[in-house]
């Protein structure tokens, strides 16, 4: 057994918080989970002004940045700011997500397969319009139960 | 297009594939499952969460663990308190600062650490003990807020001894308590945006209590029993905490008749 259970969140900065909602919400079916610091005195505080983003077990806390970031070239559709964010669909759904990230025009390379003895069966990748590099996976042991991750949504 | 299902794995370069694996093995706890079972940019270590999420470390030259100007970049490990415990002793063996950097933005219960690791990735480590999603209340008996009339229909008046606000709605009085009911954070009421606001994570609230759709999706805010008097005196009793799935009118205190304004009204008319 490990000692940790899940990732619950990341926080991840970008250049316009409104492409990033209609990014994370219109491309890949987030849920805007908040508005957080959007106060003067929670600001004043030294809090982050974010929005938080839930992608079924996982919440992007998005903040803006303080100033331009490094963009990776745009040509660059695979890779890593020193992490990316991997997310799962079902097998049966991949390429449907592949479609659909064709329909809203978002480039992505892929698909890459991975080798059979691990967890992983194939990824696309693509980044957000900030530069965050994100991957979809779909997976060998999707049909392997593991434990539910704790529900922080409802206390 | 379908929605993701969840989150998959983290991908974390790092330049010492031995040293990062001995860190998240010994130090954060997951268990490694092994080598160059991915398809990466380089020699990459497979790592296993309680859950169906992993990690995987992928070996390069260079790493820049916080991209210039993403200041607010981490990624938080969510543990049992038990393995907080846990992981909390391990650190400090291991000579690390387990202090909260940001206590005061904690709602009650949330146990947080940060920790970084040997390339300077940086990482939250949270757990909640059962404080974060108790009940609260104040046994300190009832308390006089003041007479119906000096509440204005709309109004919303914080109390700062036992914790409430007394809503006046169109209808009746409501008490709201002001633990939020996502992990015990202390609301407050923001005036200017006609709603109660969490600052722990951003959860708000209408003068109903209930969580503003498009928000973090919470249960109604606890009321608490109000009652009004004769005389027209509003009390609040807040060692009583009600729990309840929507907004029901039958939740308000309705003041009788027995106003000053009814008074004077009648007042007025006998002149
Ligand atoms: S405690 Fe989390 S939003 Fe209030």
């Amino acid at each position: 057994m490990a000692e940790a259970e899940t990732l619950s969140h990341s926080g991840i900065c970008v250049h316009d918080l409104k492409e990033a909602e209609d990014f994370y919400c219109g491309v890949l079916g987030a849920r805007l989970q908040g508005a957080v610091n959007f106060f003067t005195e929670d600001t004043l505080n030294g809090r982050s002004v974010h929005q938080a983003y839930a992608l079924g077990d996982f919440l992007f806390a998005v903040a803006l940045a303080p100033d331009f970031m490094p963009m990776p070239p745009d040509e660059q559709l695979k890779g890593a700011m020193g992490i990316r964010h991997a997310f799962t669909v079902e097998k049966a759904a991949f390429n449907q997500v592949i479609a659909g990230l064709k329909g809203k025009g978002v480039p992505f390379e892929g698909p890459v397969d991975h080798p059979e003895a691990g967890p992983f069966g194939q990824s696309v990748y693509f980044k957000d319009p900030s530069g965050n590099f994100l991957e979809i996976v779909w997976r060998r042991d999707e049909d392997v139960v593991y434990a539910a991750p704790p529900d922080l949504d409802v206390g | 297009m379908a929605s993701v299902d969840g989150f998959s794995h983290l991908v974390v370069h790092v330049t010492d594939l031995n040293r990062s694996e001995a860190f998240y093995r010994d130090i954060i706890g997951l268990d490694v499952i092994g080598r160059d079972l991915v398809t990466d940019d380089g020699p990459n270590s497979l790592l296993a969460l309680n859950t169906r999420q992993r990690l995987v470390l992928v070996e390069v030259p260079e790493v820049t663990a916080i991209r210039p100007n993403s200041s607010t970049i981490h990624h938080a490990w969510l543990l049992t308190i038990d393995e907080f415990q846990r992981t909390r002793e391990r650190m400090k063996k291991a000579g690390y600062d387990v202090d909260d950097s940001r206590a005061q933005f904690r709602a009650m219960g949330e146990n947080s650490m940060d920790i970084f690791d040997p390339d300077g990735h940086r990482y939250q480590i949270q757990a909640y003990a059962p404080e974060a999603t108790q009940v609260i209340t104040e046994d300190i008996g009832p308390i006089a807020c003041g007479h119906v009339d000096d509440f204005a229909v709309g109004s919303v008046k914080t109390f700062v001894k036992g914790k409430f606000c007394l809503v006046r709605l169109p209808d009746g009085f409501l008490a709201l308590s002001r633990w939020c009911t996502h992990l015990n954070g202390l609301l407050s009421w923001k005036q200017e945006h006609w709603e109660f606001y969490c600052p722990m994570h951003g959860a708000r609230f209408d003068r109903r209590g209930i969580a503003r759709p498009k928000g973090r999706p919470c249960p109604p805010l606890r009321l608490h029993p109000v009652s009004i008097d004769d005389a027209g005196v509003v009390t609040v009793d807040p060692g009583t905490a009600i729990t309840r799935s929507d907004f029901d009118p039958s939740q308000l205190t309705v003041p009788a008749a027995t106003t000053r304004e009814a008074e004077t009204a009648q007042a007025g008319k006998g002149a």
